[in-house]
């Protein structure tokens, strides 16, 4: 494992996925043991129904239905906590990669190798893309088996597509994080940044379809990349894969070039 | 240029409103340990942290091997070993995972394991040297086997230069020792050393020539003898019988000199000491301190133009 910075970043984080793995594993197993008293209570439907449509639009995505296992799964963890963990895991990872080394004063040490900023900086978006992966897949396998002893009927290509887009929105805010962790060096600013526009950028994509002025604006919103096409529904939208890697690879070179002109703190 | 020299030229660092270093040049020939001098923030860390590519200069440049180290660090690194100035670790690995790592990122490529083989084998004898368990995580190590990690670290790799910042920082005398027998093996293979210290003491041990750094700038550069003849010693002799100032004002050399009643106190450049136990044994002694002073005090003293015969350098 500790070849390279890659390996050692995945080293260091080895108990704290594991954690992140069971926590989810459990996670997706409550939900699941709730699954049959909601399908038996057709007045769930009808209380989403008559929500404010704001607040629908907001939580539970449009075209909600609790009366399907993938409709109940849409409201209850997709449009909501299963980001929420995703991006806690990804922002970390993406701001202590080099702020974080900084702080704790070892990037004088790394550095003093001859290894270049750059490869720091790819190393540590790869680490952080892949510790997502693995969470992004710990999910998929928790939702398509655990489904699938509560009869949730959930189709496993959907699931796996919607994974796939959920990973992919944690590595956008991921390598926001490490963007400004590497452009700044700071720890808290590099949480912060990414946790403001995130909480933007789900009001704009739940808000956009009630409020004329952000329509425009919703499609630039990862939320919207994530989930504005429905993945449980319908699989994978290119259109969305291609933006949120576009996007990550514009942050990540942001990243290697702000960390390549500044001074290291020590 | 040879592999390990180090060349400074006209070498600048400014945070923000602070001018931490102004205008340094220097070099640092190969085979020879060069003693960098300061007070805490004369900007020490600051020159050995450009002389690594972590800091980019205002103005000047830095030059290992005649390579450029903020534009070719890669390179510069190849040629170096360093031992920052608060040798953090990761607390969570062990040493030899550490040795592990780094051996791993300093031999990329082909012949990686062997390369790889060779450093675990000298850091184990370093490790047993410097009387240090490479087993044991570096977050339960104390301060000065944290050190003693971070010298490993830098010498199991084979570098035609050593750049070290307060190296012995909590080292006991014994492993002092052996760290300094450790530096001379190094010069005697033609290895080249640039070691910072506030204290006086251990770069007289070591070192072949000395800068002496403060607020930035580079004061003096001198061979270690003569700047060892300037090093002030605070002599208190206490007397068997009251005497007098006028007694050793007039020895050459001594300074600040108080009597109270039996005791005096007085400070004396190590040259001045012959002359100064003379006069003291002209009385009945009852007891008698000599210590070296403070490289601060010594400093102030070299500063304030008290010492006839140094080369200025800025």
């Amino acid at each position: 494992m500790l070849r390279d910075v890659l390996g050692k970043t995945l080293f260091d984080q080895r108990r704290s996925l594991l954690g992140w793995s069971l926590a989810l594993v459990l996670l997706v197993a409550m939900y699941v043991a709730i699954w049959p008293s909601v399908r038996d209570q057709p007045s769930m439907s009808d209380f989403l129904d008559q929500m404010p449509e704001a607040f629908r639009s907001l939580f539970a995505a449009t075209g909600a239905d609790m009366s399907t296992g993938a409709g109940y799964l849409q409201v209850e963890l997709l449009s909501f906590m299963g980001p929420i963990i995703v991006l806690i895991y990804a922002v970390g990872s993406g701001s202590s990669a080099v702020a974080g080394e900084e702080e704790r004063r070892t990037m004088d040490t790394l550095l003093a190798n001859p290894v270049s900023r750059t490869r720091v900086v790819l190393h540590k978006a790869a680490a952080m893309a892949l510790g997502t992966a693995l969470l992004g897949a710990v999910l998929a396998a928790a939702l398509v088996l655990e489904g699938r002893l509560a009869d949730m009927g959930l189709p496993t290509g959907n699931v796996v597509a919607a994974m796939l887009h959920l990973t992919l929105l944690g590595v956008v805010f991921g390598s926001l994080a490490l963007a400004v962790s590497a452009a700044t060096g700071s720890v808290a600013l590099s949480r912060a940044v990414p946790v403001v526009v995130a909480v933007v950028a789900y009001l704009v994509n739940g808000l956009a379809p009630m409020v004329d002025w952000l329509r425009p604006l919703q499609k630039g919103s990862p939320f919207f990349q994530y989930a504005g096409h429905d993945p449980l529904h319908h699989g994978l939208d290119a259109a969305s894969l291609a933006v949120a890697v576009a996007t990550t690879v514009v942050l990540v070179a942001a990243a290697v070039w702000g960390f390549r002109r500044r001074d290291v703190h020590g | 240029m040879d592999r390990a020299s180090l060349r400074l030229t006209g070498l600048s660092k400014r945070f923000g409103e602070t001018q931490a270093l102004s205008d340094v040049s220097l070099e640092v020939r190969p085979g020879e340990v060069f003693g960098y001098l300061g007070p805490n923030g004369a900007g020490k860390t600051t020159t050995i942290r450009l002389v690594m590519g972590m800091l980019r200069p205002t103005a000047g440049r830095a030059e290992v091997g005649g390579l450029d180290c903020w534009r070719d660090p890669v390179a510069t690194h190849r040629l170096v070993g360093y031992v920052p100035g608060d040798a953090a670790t990761y607390p969570r690995l062990t040493g030899r995972q550490h040795v592990d790592y780094f051996a791993n990122l300093r031999h990329a490529g082909a012949g990686r394991r062997a390369a790889v083989a060779e450093q675990q084998a000298r850091a184990g004898t370093l490790a047993e040297r410097l009387d240090l368990d490479l087993h044991r995580r570096a977050g339960t190590l104390s301060r000065g086997n944290r050190q003693k990690l971070a010298l490993v670290l830098a010498l199991m790799t084979p570098r035609p230069m050593l750049v070290l910042d307060e190296p012995s920082t909590g080292l006991d005398p014994l492993v002092q020792q052996e760290f300094h027998a450790l530096l001379r093996e190094h010069t005697a293979q033609g290895g080249t050393v640039l070691l910072s210290s506030h204290v006086l003491g251990e770069v007289q041990r070591v070192a072949d020539r000395i800068g002496v750094l403060r607020q930035g700038r580079l004061m003096a550069v001198e061979e270690l003898k003569v700047l060892a003849a300037h090093s002030l010693h605070r002599v208190r002799a206490t007397f068997l019988d009251d005497v007098r100032p006028a007694d050793f004002e007039q020895v050459p050399g001594v300074r600040d000199v108080r009597v109270d009643g039996r005791v005096l106190t007085c400070n004396a450049p190590q040259h001045a000491l012959d002359a100064l136990l003379k006069r003291v044994a002209q009385h009945g002694v009852d007891d008698f301190e000599c210590a070296e002073a403070d490289l601060e005090e010594t400093f102030l003293a070299f500063y304030a133009g008290d010492f006839e015969g140094s080369s200025r350098a800025a």
